[in-house]
């Protein structure tokens, strides 16, 4: 049943990638200001929107994880696996973000990096989530869940200063398209091929969030039955 | 096309086969991993057997 559930998903998500492709090459018009090159805005925004959720989730899996750590083990572990997930997909999502936006500003700026802070706090966001998962790959010991849960909790306070970075501060990149006030905006057409995108985009993320969760589950079951044998032996 | 348009369009293939690249090869390394865990677990079983 699951595995059926999943095939049928990931078929949905299928489709829906196709379809986004369609929308932003053959249905949104061409930008008036930056031509063809607007068209990267179908692949960036959306992977960005979708990583910042799933910094959230990790954020709620590492909450979980330290709330349950000395009373329910079992949720401690669920909360952990989905902690690391968020995480992992999450730095996917942002690396997209960040070969993406250099891209996009070399041909509309002239300039692949600026140390603006949209920019900056992006990179930072990255590395302090690049650092969660080499901290999570490379210590030892018990109380590795706990200080990445920490280091998570700690990360995902980036998210809300990314999100609120061009709004805050003038910025080389540009200021919000969506809830920006006054004067902001896009055609609808473009608005409704973004959508879409968004909406692939997501789907795509929550079948690679839900196939790393059960990784990571299936991980964790092993390292307890090794554990246990070996206290046995 | 003029010289513009073609460096946009080229632009515009690269950020895409990027993003292809990356989630692909993520699904790619997610999918070895699941593999080789399911490998060590079957191993495991095995020998404690």
């Amino acid at each position: 049943m699951k595995k059926f559930a999943f095939g049928y998903f990931a078929g949905i998500t299928t489709a829906l990638m196709v379809w986004g492709y369609y929308q932003a090459i053959y249905v949104a018009p061409l930008d008036a200001m930056q031509g063809e090159i607007f068209r990267i805005i179908f692949y960036h925004v959306p992977s960005a929107s979708v990583a910042f959720l799933f910094f959230a989730v990790s954020l709620a899996g590492s909450i979980g994880y330290l709330s349950f750590r000395r009373n329910r083990l079992e949720w401690a572990q669920v909360s952990d696996a989905w902690a690391l997930a968020g995480a992992e997909v999450g730095v996917v999502f942002c690396s997209v973000v960040l070969t993406t936006g250099p891209l996009w500003g070399r041909r509309a700026w002239g300039i692949w990096w600026t140390w603006d802070a949209r920019l900056t706090t992006t990179l930072v966001l990255w590395l302090i989530y690049v650092s969660y998962l080499l901290l999570r790959r490379f210590a030892a010991g018990p109380q590795v869940q706990t200080l990445a849960a920490v280091l998570g909790i700690f990360g995902a306070l980036d998210v809300p200063i990314v999100y609120m970075s061009n709004r805050w501060w003038r910025t080389q990149h540009p200021a919000p398209v969506f809830g920006g006030g006054e004067g902001s905006g896009m055609d609808p057409v473009m608005v409704h091929a973004l959508l879409w995108n968004m909406l692939a985009w997501l789907a795509w993320g929550l079948l690679i969030l839900a196939l790393r969760y059960h990784v990571e589950r299936q991980h964790q079951r092993f390292a307890a039955r090794e554990a246990q044998e070996a206290l046995d032996a | 096309m003029d010289q513009r348009a073609i460096l946009d369009h080229q632009f515009l293939v690269a950020a895409y086969a990027v993003t292809w690249a990356i989630q692909l090869g993520y699904l790619a390394w997610l999918g070895f991993k699941w593999k080789a865990q399911k490998r060590d677990a079957a191993r495991s079983a095995q020998n404690s057997r």
